[in-house]
């Protein structure tokens, strides 16, 4: 056993404390180079909102492209259990690489395609459930009542609990004999479930386990959509008499778009992206049945050992995630509010 | 805001200058070892003490006790030795040889301590992590092969057959609160584990690999699949679903009358508190009738494997902390205190193996055991194996698809591993 | 007469039945609202409840059918053995320091980006913003690797320094699309008040903007503070020394191949989720109001 001794916390205070002066310093100097560079030389009109973000740009490009730089270089590579140190790298692997993953199975049963759609019904069921579910909580949420405050903070609980452990509590719960689910559906009468032997059972835990989770954060940013919209114009169409599906139809939903295009595309990508929730619950088992492009990638690189190919199906993962935006932001009129405002 | 934000900074700074001063004195050698074992049986701690004791005698040695996953292990010293920055000395399963020397991360072993110490182990425990001719691990114990725990107090007896098993099975299951679910079974173990089945195979004459060649379309195999698939929907002496967790949880709370498990859950049944629910027993898992051969579960062990990166100076240390580790004293307080069946050939002859009725048991089936083979091919058959024995295992296809699609996925997942 | 209080009096009755009518209705449709209110919550806390209760259990019964929340022969042994005999407190010391560095660093590098893209218009903004909702969308696990590759080259694995900055941008994208969201709500003519008086950009930032921003930028905080408290994954490859785990690896300490001791891990859990949620609840005022994804408001 470690007791947390005094030298654990120095220690940690001493390491933490150094990283924020370097930081600091390094911030301070990056400033001072582009003060230098664009307002005394090149006397740049924008000079100030370029410094502003240049900490936090120069950070995310670092972090982010290098190493989606070398992913790329590992997608024209052979890299796999016998070539892991001496691994060659050339077009002819690229392509091979980027043609398996339309042509072989991924992992062993499932291919891509299958992969693809099953990935795209896991997002579409999320999404829809967590903006169903949290449209309906925030509008019953949004008004005068007793123990409002209460029914927030339970109702946040989902989104509160660290998600590995929620998820292992899930998994525990789906259990035959001992999970709670099965033994209310006893009660209710109802045939016990499989839910870890059959793939479609399992795959409807994991979205259910999913859509529990991701409510909570639709409903508090629609609440905060809600409270935003002045009650000036439910007033006014009262008096024109309009009854209370169009008021939400002509004003709540056209004034919650500009929140709810964002928290939609957000949605989307973390869900496509969700690797936590699918590997602890089911770990994309069974008979493969559960897996998503993220898991079975995570599965084919660190399980299969096939760096080069993971490399390559990780990016046609990403272009399609990109395509997808961007069809999304041109049907819905996107990001408008962001732009111009 | 701001004003607090800045006198944090500059606490934080203070401290920040004040601290690294102690910290850059004479360092002596760290040496640090990862391992799979974790503090659930307790093993962990008795290896930092073990560490320690070996700090005793050779001043200026220090070690860094590191716990991971048996995936998360292989995963992690897989970037790791990639990046060139990973521990100096790997304590794991025998599996992990092939993929390690597959991918050239560690040295083998014969030629570090010369074959007369390798001789001294006893030949499956060697040939377990065997390739190419070469060792390429110190075992610190062998078997890890599972068998029949049974419960005295439900079942006086074991079955020595499988006709047998079904025999009492049927009478050992029992719904004891009338609620039309049996709640007391005959035996538990994890259902859909493919480890689990590979006895199962054993016992019909069957294997998953030959050499590196996949053999899992073979009719020994469908066999074994019809078999675990009647042991659940024909014969129902099993639970519905189970998994480790819950099999062996039945069988602590007296609620199961056998269980097949590994030498490693030995301990963990005889403490005070199983021992008011379960009066344990050690026997084979029952001789298949059908084929009159006994189950063959896997036996490997748990080594000692050499990164290849690590330092001479350090590595003459880390030789002498292995063979400390590896003595006879050692290996037979870890037969005491965990179960674990001694590598060392001179340890095996120890009154503490030949007297105690458990551990005999569990010798006794190891007799029996094969080596799990130590290719990397024999990834691709565990993942090959595992969705469509969970296929069989739900109802969703026939023992002799299953065996069928085992033999294509093994043979692709082969193919894509070499290209 | 009389026919004139008999119409009185039905139109009084009348009156009174659709008052009471509409009264009923209203009773009704509250009590329908908390109704399903109730029923959410019970769905959202119970998971949470049955890991607590797990965690009351003694030794043998750690499974059980019974779903009664405190089980029989409830006990804190497995709390008492979680803190006196495992590092447990180590572990949640490291998460905690490496969580409030995330935090102030992410902050720190965010607030100005954000304000930078919410006040200018310069060429490359709307780029930029797209650049950064790009980021969001690599999958999971395809960094690892060269990540940990960078690591090791700058002699960073081991340290916590790697994990911080490795954390603390990761947030910095969507910290930004929340404070950038947030800045466009604060009136510009606040700022340019100032700037009339004298003030330079910056001091009217720090001094007018940033302290009206404070519900995003807590909100900002919680989102890092939550990604560094449960990250695992970047975790496992770059500590590799006992004493410096944060809990989600200690937790694996937990975890054998085959078994796992639930209660104390379950008794863990419920203590690591435990600061989270105190987290959540007392930043619940600026929850609602601070997280505002880009969105527009009047």
């Amino acid at each position: 056993m470690l007791p947390l001794t005094w030298d654990i916390v120095v220690q940690g205070i001493g390491e933490v404390g150094k990283l924020i002066f370097f930081v600091a310093v390094a911030v301070i100097s990056l400033e001072v180079v582009a003060y230098l560079i664009l307002v005394k030389w090149l006397k740049f009109k924008n000079a100030l909102p370029f410094m502003l973000m240049l900490p936090a740009l120069a950070g995310v490009a670092i972090l982010i492209l290098y190493p989606f730089g070398f992913n790329i270089y590992l997608a024209f590579s052979n890299m796999s259990m016998y070539r892991f140190k001496e691994f060659s790298v050339g077009w002819q692997y690229g392509i091979s690489n980027l043609l398996d993953v339309f042509r072989v199975p991924v992992l062993q049963r499932v291919t891509f395609f299958q992969l693809f759609l099953r990935t795209f019904i896991w997002t579409a069921i999320n999404v829809v459930f967590h903006v169903l579910g949290g449209l309906i909580l925030a509008i019953l949420l949004n008004r005068p009542m007793r123990g409002k405050a209460i029914y927030r903070t339970l109702l946040v609980v989902p989104w509160a609990i660290p998600q590995v452990i929620a998820a292992l509590a899930w998994r525990c719960e789906f259990h035959y004999q001992y999970g709670f689910v099965n033994i209310l559906l006893e009660k209710l009468g109802l045939r016990a479930v499989q839910w870890m032997s059959d793939p479609f059972w399992a795959f409807i835990a994991v979205v259910v386990v999913n859509i529990w989770l991701g409510i909570p954060f639709m409903m508090v940013t629609i609440l905060g959509g809600l409270q935003s919209i002045s009650p000036d114009y439910y007033d006014a169409a009262q008096i024109d008499g309009a009854s209370g599906w169009q008021q939400f139809r002509f004003i709540t939903l056209p004034l919650l778009n500009p929140i709810l295009t964002p928290a939609i595309i957000l949605g989307v990508i973390w869900t496509f992206n969700n690797f936590n929730v699918i590997y602890l619950v089911t770990g994309g088992g069974p008979m493969e049945g559960t897996d998503i492009l993220v898991t079975s990638l995570y599965k084919a690189v660190f399980e299969f050992y096939r760096y080069g190919f993971g490399a390559a199906y990780s990016l046609v993962i990403f272009l399609f995630l990109l395509v997808f935006s961007v069809i999304y932001l041109r049907i819905s009129g996107g990001f408008k509010g962001a732009w111009e405002a | 805001m701001r004003r607090v934000f800045v006198r944090m900074l500059v606490c934080v700074m203070l401290i920040a200058m004040i601290v690294p001063l102690g910290a850059f004195a004479q360092k002596n050698m760290t040496i640090t070892l990862w391992t799979k074992e974790s503090e659930a049986e307790g093993v962990l701690q008795e290896i930092i003490e073990l560490t320690k004791e070996f700090g005793k005698a050779h001043p200026g040695v220090e070690f860094e006790v590191v716990n991971y996953g048996v995936e998360d292990l292989r995963q992690n010293f897989q970037s790791a030795a990639f990046a060139g920055a990973g521990p100096d000395l790997l304590w794991t399963v025998s599996d992990h040889a092939g993929p390690f020397e597959a991918m050239k991360l560690i040295k083998p072993v014969d030629a570090l301590f010369g074959a007369g110490y390798i001789d001294k182990f006893v030949k499956p425990g060697i040939e377990a992590v065997e390739l190419g001719g070469k060792v390429w691990g110190v075992p610190l114990s062998v078997g890890n092969h599972l068998m029949l725990l049974y419960n005295k107090k439900l079942v006086a007896s074991p079955p020595k057959n499988t006709d047998e098993l079904i025999k009492v099975g049927k009478e050992l299951t029992k719904d004891l609160d009338g609620d039309g679910k049996p709640d007391q079974y005959a035996l538990v173990y994890n259902l859909n584990e493919p480890f689990w089945f590979a006895a199962w195979m054993g016992g019909f004459g069957a294997w998953p690999l030959d050499g590196t060649e996949p053999t899992l379309n073979t009719p020994g195999v469908v066999d074994a699949l019809q078999f675990v698939y009647d042991l659940k929907f024909t014969h129902k002496i099993v639970p519905m679903e189970c998994d480790y967790d819950a099999a062996d949880s039945l069988f602590k709370e007296g609620k199961a009358a056998m269980i097949i498990n590994g030498d490693w859950s030995l301990s963990g049944y005889l403490t005070d508190e199983v021992k008011k629910n379960v009066e344990l027993g050690v026997a084979r898992i029952p001789m298949v009738t059908k084929t009159g051969l006994w189950p063959s579960p896997m036996t490997s062990g748990i080594y000692f494997m050499f990164p290849e990166y690590v330092s001479a100076d350090k590595e003459a240390v880390i030789k002498d902390f292995v063979e400390y580790i590896c003595s006879e004293e050692i290996q037979l307080l870890f037969l005491e205190k965990y179960m674990r069946l001694p590598a060392l050939e001179s340890a095996l002859k120890s009154p503490l193996v030949t007297d105690d009725p458990i551990v005999k048991g569990s010798s006794d089936q190891m007799v029996v055991g094969k080596p799990m083979p130590t290719v990397p091919e024999m990834r691709a058959a565990w993942d090959a194996i595992r969705p469509n024995q969970e296929a069989v295992m739900a109802g969703k296809a026939t023992p002799a698809d299953a065996a069928k699609a085992m033999q294509e996925a093994c043979e692709n997942l082969i193919r894509e591993m070499k290209k | 007469m009389t026919s004139m209080k008999s119409q009185e009096t039905t139109l009084l009755t009348t009156g009174l039945r659709t008052y009471s009518k509409t009264r009923r209705k209203a009773m009704l449709k509250s009590a329908a609202i908390h109704f399903v209110l109730i029923v959410a919550c019970i769905i959202a806390v119970y998971p949470f409840l049955r890991v607590v209760s797990i965690s009351l259990r003694p030794g043998v019964a750690l499974l059980s059918t019974s779903l009664a929340l405190i089980p029989k022969g409830a006990t804190l042994d497995n709390y008492r053995t979680l803190i006196l005999d495992k590092d447990f407190t180590v572990w949640l010391w490291n998460s905690l320091i490496v969580s409030v560095a995330t935090v102030l660093i992410g902050l720190l590098l965010a607030a100005t980006a954000a304000y930078a893209f919410s006040r200018w218009k310069f060429p490359g903004r709307r780029q930029g913003l797209v650049f950064l909702l790009l980021t969001q969308m690599v999958p999971p696990g395809m960094l690892l690797l060269p990540i940990y590759i960078m690591v090791v080259r700058l002699n960073l694995f081991n340290t916590y320094t790697g994990m911080i900055i490795a954390y603390s941008v990761g947030s910095v994208p969507f910290s930004i699309w929340l404070l950038k969201g947030y800045y466009d709500t604060i009136p510009k003519e606040l700022e340019e008040a100032a700037l009339v008086d004298g003030a330079d950009p910056l001091t009217t930032f720090y001094r007018i903007v940033l302290p009206l921003a404070a519900p995003a930028l807590a909100i900002a905080g919680l989102f890092s503070f939550m990604t560094a408290w449960n990250e695992y994954m970047m975790a496992r490859v770059m500590l590799q020394k006992a004493s410096m785990f944060t809990w989600p690896l200690g937790f694996q300490k937990l975890r054998d191949q085959f078994t796992t001791q639930w209660g104390v891990f379950s008794a863990a859990s419920v203590l690591v989720a435990i600061p989270a949620m105190l987290l959540f609840l007392y930043s619940s005022k600026w929850l609602i109001s601070g997280l505002t994804l880009g969105g527009l408001k009047e």
